[in-house]
C-alpha cells in the first residue's frame, strides 16, 4: 500500500533526490547477502541504520514500512554516534559523519554491515557503497574489497551497475 | 452384372493408393502437427527461459534506475535471431528499456502481474514480471517470430509432399509388381476359362498358381474341367452310341431278312462300337442249344479259332447263355475265369470279355446277340446299356421282319388266287360262250351233215355232180364240226368218252416229234434254215395216267409253237424228267424248249385264251387253249416261262399214276344199222333238227315218233308205254325248254327202266361238267349227231 501511494506520489511528480536513495538503499537489501551470523535469531529484524543526521526525513521509513527481507521484518534505526551500530545490516552514514568515517568503519571491525554512504571519495576509504551524483543521475560506486572483508556478498547485478572502487588505504 | 465393368487391377491400384496414400497424409500430417505444437511449446519455453533470465537480469537495472544496463542486457537478446522485439516496462508502466536497440520500443499489451505468453498475430510474445524478491520491478515483454518455425514447417510439408509422392509411386510400382503375378494368375484362369467357352476345349487345364486364396480356385476350377470333360466326353460317347444305334437300325429297317438283318448289325457293331467279335443266336422256346444264325466278318481268323458256324449249334449250359435265355443280359467281364464251355470256347480264341444281350419279343426270348472283345473288363455299362437297347431294336426288327414276311407271303398268295381266279373266270366265260356258239353250230349243221349223210348212201341214182357236191358239203360240214369240237376241246374238262390208260410220256414225245419231223426239218431246210431237236428223256420216267392221243395233239401243237416262234432257225429242245418223291406224289414233267423270239408279259399272260394268236392269219388260237384243256383235264400243271429274245419253256407236269386203271375202250366202228326195226321216240324242240333226224332214221327203216317239247315228249312215252306198242328207244335233246332231257329221261325211266335213253347234246361239255353222266341217260351224243354213231348207239343199246 505504501508502495502504491510512493507510485502515486511519484506519479505526480518527479522524486526528489532522497526519495531515490531511500529506494536504493531499500533495494540493496535485495541485492546483497548476509551470512546467516549477522543475525542472532531466525526471526530478528533486519535493521537498516542512519548514523549521523538523516537526509531522508520519512522517505525510507516510507520504503521500508511494512516490508519483510526473507523472515525479518525491516526496522530502521538512528544513530548519533558509533555506538550500536554494529546490530544494523545496513548502515547509511551521513555526510555529517565525514570525519568520524574512519572511526566508524573501524567501530564496525569487519561486522557484516553494509555501509552507504553519499561522502565523496568514501568508497575509497572503505565505504562499501557509495552514491555518487554523475549527469543529474545517482550513480553508485561499491568497494568490493570493504563488503568481501565484512562477509558479504554483492549480487553481480548490483556489481555491473556500479563503478568498482578499491581501497585507497590499506588497513 | 452391373453396367459398369472394372478392373481389377485398376481396382487394387486405387485402393491401395487411397490407403497408403491417406495413412501417409495422416502420418505426414501428424507429424505436422507434433512439429508444430512442439516447436511452438519449444519456442515457448525457450521464450519463457530467456525472458525469465533477462527479466532477473534486468531486476537490477530496474531497482536501480539504470536504462543503459538493461538496455545492454536486452541487446543479448541478439543472440536469439527469432526474437524479434522486446520491451522493459518499470513498475510505472513506462518502458525502461526496449530491443532492438536505436529503434522505437515495441508496443505490448499491459498485462497483470504475472508471467504469461501469447500467441498472436505477429509471433509469440512472452512476458514476464521483474521483482527483486517479493517486491515488483517491472514487467518485460519479449516477442519471438515464428516465421522461421513455419518455414519451417513449410519445409517439412514439402518434403512430406515429396515423401508421400515417392512413396506412393514406390507402392504404385511394388504393389504393380505384386499385382501382376497376383493378376496373372487371375489372367491364366481367365484364359483358360475362356479357351473352355470359346472353343468348348475342355483338355485345358489352369497352371497351378502360387497366390495361396487362388490354388484352392485354380483346383476347383480344373476339378470342374475334369468332371466337365468326363461328363462330356460320356456325352459324346452317348451320342455316338445312339447314332450308331440309329444308322443300325435304319440299315435293319431297310433289310426284310433276318441274316442280312443280323449281319448289317453285326458288320456296324464290329466296325462302329468297335467289338473284335459278334453273332447272334437263334434259341427256339424250350430248346438246350442255341443255332448260330450270323457270324460277324470282321474277326474270321477269330471265328475259324472258335469253332463256330453258320446253322452251327451251342448247347446251353448253367451259364451265361441260360441267364440270358431266361431274360436278362449277362456281362463276364473276364471269360476264363467261367468255367462252362462256351465261354471258354470264346476265351480258347483270345477272347475275354463277353456280353450276351437276349432277343425278346413279346415276352419271349428268340435269340441272342453275343459281343467279345479281346481284352478283358472291355465292356462299360454305358456299352452294356447300349447292346441292351441294340439288342431290343433288332428283336422288334426281326419280329416286324417276320411279320412282314409273312404279310408278303399272303399278299403273294392272295394275288395269285386272284390272278388265278381271274384267269379261270375268263377261260370260263369263253368257255361258255363258246359252248353256246358251238351249241348253235352244232344244231344248225345237224340237219345238213344228217341229210348229206343220207343222201350219199340212200340215193344211188344221184349224178356224179349232186355226188360230189353233197361230197364237198359234207366235208365242209366236217371241217365245220372239227372246228367247232376243237373250239369245245379247250373248254371241256373231261368228256365221258375220255378214257385214261397208261401213257408213257417219252413215247408220246418220240411219236410226236416224229410226227411233226416235216414242220421243224423239212420246211425250215427248204428255207435253208436249221433247226436242231435235241431229246433229253429220262428213262425212268413214272407212267402216268392219261390220253395218249390228247397228250400227244398237246405236244405237236407245243412242236409247232416252238418251231413258228423261231423264224431264223434254233434249238428245240424237248425233255422230260421227273420232280418230286413218291411220299409226296412224284410228278412227271415234259418240257418243250425253243431259242425263238419269246414272249413278252402281255403275250405270257394271254397265250392261254382262246383265239388269242400272235400268228395272225395262220393260227386259229386255239393251240396252247387246246393244250390248257388236256392239262386240266389231266390235273397236269402248265407252266410257261418266256422272255423276249431269249425263247420259251413250256412245262407240264403230270401227276404220277396213282393206280386206279381204265382199260383202253376204244369206239369200234359201228355196224351198219340195227338188225330190227326200232320204234323210236324223238323228243326235241327244233323243228329242223327234229326233221332231219327222223329222216335219216325213217330212212334207216325205224318207226319213228317226234314230239316237240319235253312235256309232249313224256305224255308220248307214257301213252305208248300204257299201250300195246311203247317205245324201245328214247333220244331226246337236252336243252329244252320248261321240261329238259334230263327230266324225259328221269320220267322213261321211272315207267321203264330198261328202255334205253339217248341225250343229245349241242352242250356236252357244261352237262358234264356239272355231273359225270346225268342219271338215267345211256348214252350222251353231241351235235352234230353223224348217222353212224346214232347207229352203233342203237345198236348198241337195243342189242
Amino acid at each position: 500500500m505504501a508502495l502504491v501511494l510512493l507510485l502515486c506520489g511519484a506519479m505526480s511528480d518527479t522524486p526528489s533526490e532522497y526519495q531515490v536513495k531511500a529506494v536504493f538503499v531499500y533495494n540493496f537489501s535485495h541485492f546483497v547477502e548476509w551470512p546467516s551470523r549477522s543475525f542472532p535469531v531466525a526471526n530478528a529484524p533486519f535493521a537498516i541504520g542512519i548514523v549521523g543526521a538523516d537526509p531522508f526525513g520519512t522517505r525510507l521509513e516510507e520504503a521500508i514500512r511494512g516490508e519483510r527481507i526473507n523472515d525479518h521484518p525491516l526496522v530502521l534505526r538512528r544513530f548519533q554516534d558509533a555506538s550500536g551500530i554494529e546490530d544494523c545490516q545496513i548502515l547509511f552514514i551521513d555526510r555529517s559523519q565525514a570525519k568520524r568515517l574512519d572511526e566508524i568503519l573501524a567501530s564496525l571491525d569487519h561486522r557484516s554491515v553494509l555501509t552507504v554512504s553519499e561522502l565523496d571519495g568514501a568508497a575509497e576509504r572503505g565505504v562499501m557503497i557509495q552514491f555518487a551524483m554523475k549527469e543529474n543521475r545517482i550513480r553508485l560506486r561499491i568497494n568490493p574489497q570493504s563488503a568481501r572483508a565484512a562477509g558479504l556478498v554483492i549480487s553481480s547485478q548490483l556489481l555491473r551497475l556500479a563503478d568498482i572502487v578499491n581501497s585507497s588505504v590499506e588497513r | 452384372m452391373t453396367a459398369r465393368t472394372e478392373s481389377i487391377r485398376r481396382s487394387l491400384n486405387r485402393m491401395l493408393l487411397i490407403a497408403s496414400g491417406a495413412g501417409l497424409v495422416l502420418i505426414s500430417a501428424g507429424f505436422l502437427a507434433y512439429e508444430f505444437f512442439s516447436f511452438r511449446q519449444s519456442s515457448l519455453e525457450q521464450l519463457q527461459t530467456l525472458s525469465r533470465a533477462i527479466g532477473s537480469n534486468c531486476a537490477a537495472a530496474l531497482a536501480f534506475e539504470n536504462p543503459e544496463d538493461a538496455a545492454s542486457v536486452l541487446s543479448a537478446l541478439k543472440a536469439d535471431p527469432q526474437i524479434v522485439a522486446a520491451t522493459l516496462y518499470d513498475v510505472h508502466g513506462r518502458a525502461f528499456a526496449a530491443y532492438p536497440q536505436g529503434q522505437p520500443a515495441a508496443q505490448f499489451r499491459a498485462r497483470g502481474a504475472h508471467a504469461g505468453f501469447e500467441f498472436g498475430r505477429l509471433g509469440l510474445t512472452a512476458y514476464q514480471p521483474v521483482t527483486d524478491g517479493a517486491k515488483p520491478l517491472g514487467m518485460l515483454f519479449v516477442r519471438s517470430d515464428l516465421t522461421s518455425m513455419y518455414g519451417r514447417l513449410g519445409i517439412y510439408t514439402v518434403l512430406m509432399a515429396v515423401g508421400i509422392s515417392v512413396s506412393l509411386a514406390l507402392a504404385y510400382f511394388m504393389s504393380s509388381i505384386l499385382q501382376r503375378r497376383l493378376l496373372r494368375s487371375i489372367e491364366r484362369l481367365a484364359e483358360t476359362a475362356r479357351a473352355v467357352s470359346e472353343r468348348q476345349d475342355y483338355t485345358v487345364r489352369a497352371e497351378p498358381t502360387a497366390v495361396e486364396e487362388l490354388a484352392p480356385f485354380t483346383q476347383t476350377f480344373n476339378q470342374m474341367l475334369a468332371q466337365i470333360q468326363g461328363s462330356e466326353g460320356k456325352l459324346r460317347e452317348q451320342l455316338g452310341r445312339l447314332s450308331l444305334l440309329q444308322s443300325i437300325t435304319r440299315a435293319t429297317a431297310e433289310r426284310q431278312d433276318l441274316a442280312s438283318m443280323f449281319q448289317v448289325v453285326l458288320v456296324s457293331l464290329e466296325k462302329d462300337l468297335p467289338i473284335d467279335f459278334g453273332c447272334f443266336l437263334q434259341y427256339e422256346a424250350g430248346a438246350r442249344e442255341l443255332t448260330v444264325s450270323g457270324l460277324g466278318s470282321a474277326g474270321q481268323a477269330l471265328v475259324a479259332r472258335l469253332g463256330l458256324s453258320e446253322r452251327g449249334v451251342v448247347p446251353v449250359d448253367a451259364d451265361g447263355l441260360s441267364q440270358c435265355i431266361a431274360g436278362h443280359l449277362v456281362y463276364e467281364p473276364d471269360v476264363t475265369a467261367v468255367p462252362f464251355p462256351f465261354p471258354q470256347r470264346l476265351a480258347q480264341a483270345g477272347l475275354r470279355s463277353l456280353v450276351i444281350a437276349p432277343l425278346i419279343v413279346e415276352k419271349q426270348v428268340f435269340g441272342a446277340l453275343v459281343a467279345t472283345r479281346l481284352q478283358a473288363e472291355a465292356f462299360s455299362s454305358g456299352e452294356c446299356e447300349f447292346l441292351r437297347q441294340l439288342s431290343e431294336h433288332v428283336a422288334l426288327a426281326s419280329h416286324q421282319s417276320r411279320l412282314y414276311g409273312a404279310l408278303q407271303q399272303a399278299y403273294d398268295d392272295l394275288r395269285q388266287t386272284q390272278q388265278t381266279v381271274l384267269q379261270q373266270e375268263r377261260l370260263r366265260a369263253l368257255g361258255q360262250m363258246a359252248s353256246g356258239i358251238a351249241h348253235d353250230i352244232n344244231n344248225a349243221i345237224s340237219p345238213v351233215s344228217l341229210y348229206t349223210e343220207s343222201l350219199l348212201e340212200r340215193e344211188p341214182n344221184l349224178s356224179e355232180r349232186a355226188r360230189g357236191y353233197l361230197g364237198t358239203i359234207q366235208r365242209a360240214i366236217e371241217d365245220v364240226a372239227r372246228t367247232v369240237s376243237r373250239m369245245r376241246e379247250f373248254y371241256r374238262e373231261r368228256e365221258a368218252q375220255l378214257t385214261l390208260e397208261r401213257v408213257e410220256l417219252n413215247r408220246a414225245i418220240r411219236q410226236a416229234a416224229e410226227l411233226t419231223r416235216p414242220r421243224w426239218s423239212d420246211l425250215p431246210q427248204q428255207r435253208g434254215l436249221m433247226i436242231d431237236l435235241k431229246l433229253d428223256l429220262t428213262e425212268t420216267l413214272p407212267e402216268i395216267m392219261g390220253a395218249e392221243n390228247e397228250i400227244r395233239d398237246a405236244l405237236t401243237n407245243l412242236i409247232f409253237n416252238a418251231v413258228d416262234a423261231m423264224p431264223g432257225g434254233g434249238t428245240l429242245s424237248l425233255r422230260t424228267f421227273k420232280v418230286g418223291v413218291a411220299e409226296t406224289g412224284e410228278r412227271s414233267v415234259l418240257e418243250v424248249r425253243d431259242t425263238g423270239i419269246g414272249m413278252d408279259e402281255e403275250t405270257r399272260r394271254r397265250c392261254l385264251e382262246p383265239f388269242y394268236t400272235t400268228k395272225g392269219e395262220r393260227g386259229t388260237g386255239l393251240g396252247l387253249a387246246m393244250v390248257y384243256g388236256m392239262a386240266a383235264r389231266h390235273s397236269a400243271e402248265l407252266e410257261i416261262e418266256s422272255m423276249v429274245g431269249r425263247g420259251t419253256a413250256v412245262r407240264v407236269s403230270f401227276p404220277a399214276m396213282s393206280g386206279s386203271l381204265v382199260s383202253n375202250v376204244s369206239a369200234p366202228d359201228a355196224p351198219r344199222g340195227p338188225a330190227r326195226c326200232l320204234r323210236i321216240l324223238l323228243v326235241d324242240d327244233d323243228p329242223l333238227l327234229i326233221q332231219s333226224l327222223r329222216d335219216t332214221l325213217q330212212e334207216e327203216g325205224h318207226e319213228i315218233t317226234v314230239t316237240p317239247g319235253g312235256q309232249a315228249g313224256i305224255e308220248a312215252f307214257t301213252a305208248a308205254h300204257a299201250g300195246l306198242e311203247p317205245f324201245d328207244v328214247v333220244v331226246t335233246d337236252l336243252g329244252m325248254p320248261y321240261i329238259d332231257g334230263r327230266k324225259v329221261a328221269a320220267a322213261v325211266k321211272a315207267l321203264a327202266p330198261a328202255t334205253p335213253v339217248i341225250l343229245l347234246t349241242g352242250w356236252g361239255q357244261r352237262m358234264i361238267a356239272s355231273q359225270e353222266r346225268p342219271a338215267h341217260v345211256d348214252r350222251v351224243l353231241s351235235k352234230p349227231p353223224r348217222l353212224s354213231e346214232l347207229r352203233a348207239s342203237l345198236s348198241e343199246l337195243v342189242a
